[in-house]
């Protein structure tokens, strides 16, 4: 019995140290040799693999900087400034600081502002309807309210709002990775700088993307951008143009002064961050929508609510 | 003979053929049609009048935009009102002409009288164009302007020209009414076809559920005599009028992957495409008018129809003529049961190929809450491509383009076989549709480039 228990252990051992000793040349003999850097590299990512950057993963991102000749077609739009900077310091090139950008719904068509002309019962996925036909609203370029944006946002920034039926971009958790604005069949959601400046976070952008005639879209949604340039001509920054009878407002040129805001006939500018000041005292906007929010409206009118769709 | 059928899958739904007995009746003409210029396969027609112009009926107004498009004309006679996009049964904006309807003159050299034209042209050449020059499309569903079919490619020969009174889908009438009203024009057309396409075989297949269209037919091809012309009688299955599937249950044969139906011999055409033929080469009639069915399982027997329409009337127009849209019906479809599409705006207007107004109620329409799959193999027994459903719905959730594309799921034919079978109630047909249609996308842009790549290395 102890003699069996005794050669059990030797032969064991035996084998295991012969086994190790031909892992150890094989290992030697088939070693890959791969850049330490890109080990590094991959440790200051953020390892969400999101592919925001458009490679396949972090390590795939880290693999391309290491053999990339500069950064300057490689940006890391989770980690940011940040994390370009601790990469450019690991490979010892020089990074330019971008702009934080983040994710931004451009529809108003809440249920109140715009709708519903019949009832969608098929597949609840925005990629099925759109294939299918126009959407359950008179508004054919609009959210289609089935959230595949939320579904593709891996970080939990998007949620759909339960009373506008629109999708509600969390600006704290978005990474700008811009899986949203691929999963859209509409192609809605924009990404758009933060703010104008690093510190400063006032941004305003066109809520829709409409670009039928003014009448027509204004017939399907109160809230439409009619085209009728109003926000161009008082804009004096020239950040807005007006193309298909849709406003879109550039966001490298726009100061964020918010004139083209109290011009909009319809309420299609939304604004964010800042409490716009009118240069002359006029009579309220009659247009002003008082969008329905989930949570009552902060006192500060006209300004909307803070989380409005980015 | 023992009746045939196709292979391959296939499912067999309630054919609920209510409106049969239903003979066809002409609508009253609308104050104002609009006439889509996109209401063919490929690209839409270019409009050749301008607003304030008069046209009467069966005039031109709008030329072919491409090698594979067809010509609109006129369905009423009257003033254009304006040429601008509307919306089509989908909400989605195509150029509509509109036309102010004044009496009803039709243009000149159109012959509507009833005799029966039954001397066939003699000029091949002749008679393509005079089928082009009217605008004819397939009326079976898929609107394929009919002088490309007919014309094929130099170095294939058609072996059999096969008229297809199928009528698979669930509910739908028209056919067979035409089929059961006008069998000697529908021969006749067939006949010209036939000569078009070289004098092959010629095949009228019908399903054994409507022996009343299958004796009319025989009747009227005995009484015609053309050499080669027989009525086959289909076991019913659906989905009998597909073009492969016809092709298989007729002659046998199975199309290959990616290829056309010319490929093994054969061309296929509806029977109203047929008697739309007739009414352009016998009697120089463009193609402005058809018949759709106006049925439902909420609509009463009594209020059913069969309507022969002119192009261009607003569906709303159409389901006010016939008594009004019916209490209890959850979704008006246009098409089948199995392959229509829901309409999603009723002041859209019919078009060369409307087949029916479909009033389905709660209980026939309502979607069941997706399970899982559990593998039972129900849509591959039903798939009569020979597809599996399962795995192309998996690939497609996915997105694994290369491996759908390997699966052929660019040969789907949307028929709706395997969503019907589903014990799960899976959406696998919403989903394999849009992958089918990112494959496509995928297959023009390659062979595009491969295109443009041989053109240059010719240079």
């Amino acid at each position: 019995m102890t003699q069996t228990i005794i050669w059990t252990i030797v032969i064991i051992s035996v084998l295991g140290m012969l086994l190790a000793l031909v892992l150890f040349f094989i290992a030697k003999k088939f070693k890959v040799e791969e850049d330490p850097r890109i080990d590094e590299v991959e440790k200051v990512m953020p390892g969400a693999n999101c592919g925001g950057c458009g490679f396949a993963g972090c390590r795939a991102f880290a693999d391309a900087a290491v053999k990339a000749p500069n950064l300057d077609s490689q940006f890391c739009p989770v980690g940011g400034n940040d994390v370009m900077k601790k990469v450019a310091a690991i490979l010892g090139y020089e990074v330019k600081e971008k702009a934080p950008m983040v994710a931004v719904v451009r529809c108003n068509g809440s249920c109140e502002n715009r709708p519903r002309t019949n009832s969608y019962d098929g597949y609840p996925s925005c990629k099925v309807k759109a294939a299918l036909y126009s959407g359950d609203t008179g508004c054919a370029f609009g959210c289609l309210g089935c959230g595949d944006c939320v579904a593709a946002c891996q970080f939990g920034a998007l949620s759909m709002d339960p009373v506008t039926g629109l999708p509600v971009v969390d600006g704290t958790k978005c990474t700008a990775c811009g899986a949203c604005t691929k999963a859209c069949p509409r192609h809605i959601i924009e990404l758009r700088n933060v703010g104008t400046t690093p510190k400063n976070t006032r941004r305003v952008y066109v809520a829709c993307s409409n670009k039928e005639k003014g009448g027509v879209a204004r017939k399907a949604c109160k809230a439409a951008c009619i085209g009728c340039g109003k926000c161009a001509k008082v804009c004096k920054f020239d950040a807005i143009t007006v193309a298909d009878n849709l406003s879109y407002i550039d966001y490298s040129k726009c100061k964020a002064c918010g004139q083209c805001f109290f011009e909009c006939p319809t309420g299609a500018i939304h604004v964010f961050g800042f409490e716009p000041k009118k240069v002359e005292p006029k009579p309220a906007p009659a247009a002003v929508p008082a969008a329905p929010k989930p949570a009552p409206a902060p006192a500060a009118e006209p300004v909307k609510k803070e989380v409005d769709n980015g | 003979m023992a009746k045939t059928t196709f292979r391959i899958g296939g499912v067999h739904p309630d054919d609920a053929k209510v409106s049969r007995g239903c003979a066809i009746e002409v609508l009253p003409l609308p104050q104002t049609v609009y006439i889509s210029m996109a209401q063919h396969l490929g690209a839409p027609a270019k409009p050749v009048v301008a607003v304030g112009d008069s046209v009467k009926a069966g005039q031109l107004i709008a030329e072919a935009g491409g090698f594979i498009s067809a010509n609109v004309h006129s369905s009423v006679s009257g003033k254009v009102k304006s040429i601008a996009p509307r919306k089509d049964i989908a909400g989605n904006n195509v150029l509509h002409v509109e036309i102010t309807v004044e009496g009803d003159e039709w243009a000149e050299g159109i012959d509507l009288s009833d005799t029966l034209v039954t001397e066939i042209p003699g000029d091949r050449a002749a008679i393509l164009d005079r089928i082009k020059a009217c605008g004819v499309v397939g009326l079976g569903g898929a609107t394929f302007p009919t002088h490309v079919k007919l014309n094929p490619a130099p170095g294939s020969v058609a072996e059999c020209l096969i008229i297809n009174g199928a009528e698979c889908e669930p509910y739908l009438t028209s056919d067979f009414r035409i089929m059961l009203e006008r069998p000697k024009e529908i021969v006749v057309g067939a006949a010209i076809m036939k000569k078009v396409l070289g004098d092959c075989r010629c095949v009228i297949g019908i399903e054994e559920n409507k022996p009343e269209a299958i004796e009319s037919m025989s009747k009227a091809v005995a009484e015609l005599g053309y050499p080669g012309i027989e009525v086959l009688s289909l076991k019913k299955k659906y989905p009998q009028g597909g073009e492969k599937q016809l092709i298989d249950a007729v002659m046998r044969r199975q199309v290959k992957s990616g290829g056309l139906p010319i490929s093994v011999g054969a061309v296929v055409q509806n029977v109203a495409t047929s008697l739309a033929v007739y009414e352009a080469v016998q009697k120089n009639k463009p193609l402005v008018t058809n018949v759709m069915t106006i049925t439902g399982d909420c609509l009463p027997v009594e209020k059913q129809h069969n309507y022969q329409f002119r192009i261009g009337m607003p569906l709303s127009y159409i389901a006010e003529y016939a008594g009004g849209v019916p209490e209890g019906a959850a979704k008006i479809i246009s098409g089948g049961p199995m392959m229509g599409r829901a309409v999603a705006n009723m002041d859209a207007c019919t078009v060369k190929g409307s087949s029916s107004l479909l009033y389905l109620s709660e209980g026939a329409t309502k979607r069941s809450e997706p399970g899982n799959c559990i593998r039972c193999g129900r849509c591959a027994d039903a798939c009569p491509m020979g597809l599996e459903p399962f795995f192309l719905f998996k690939l497609a959730k996915v997105g694994d383009m290369d491996q759908l594309e390997a699966n052929a799921v660019q040969d789907c034919i949307s028929c709706g076989c395997c969503q019907f079978s589903c014990p799960a109630f899976l959406p696998l047909l919403d989903q394999i549709n849009i992958a089918k249609g990112q494959v496509l996308g995928i297959l023009k842009a390659r062979a595009a480039a491969a295109k443009a790549a041989a053109e240059a290395a010719k240079k």
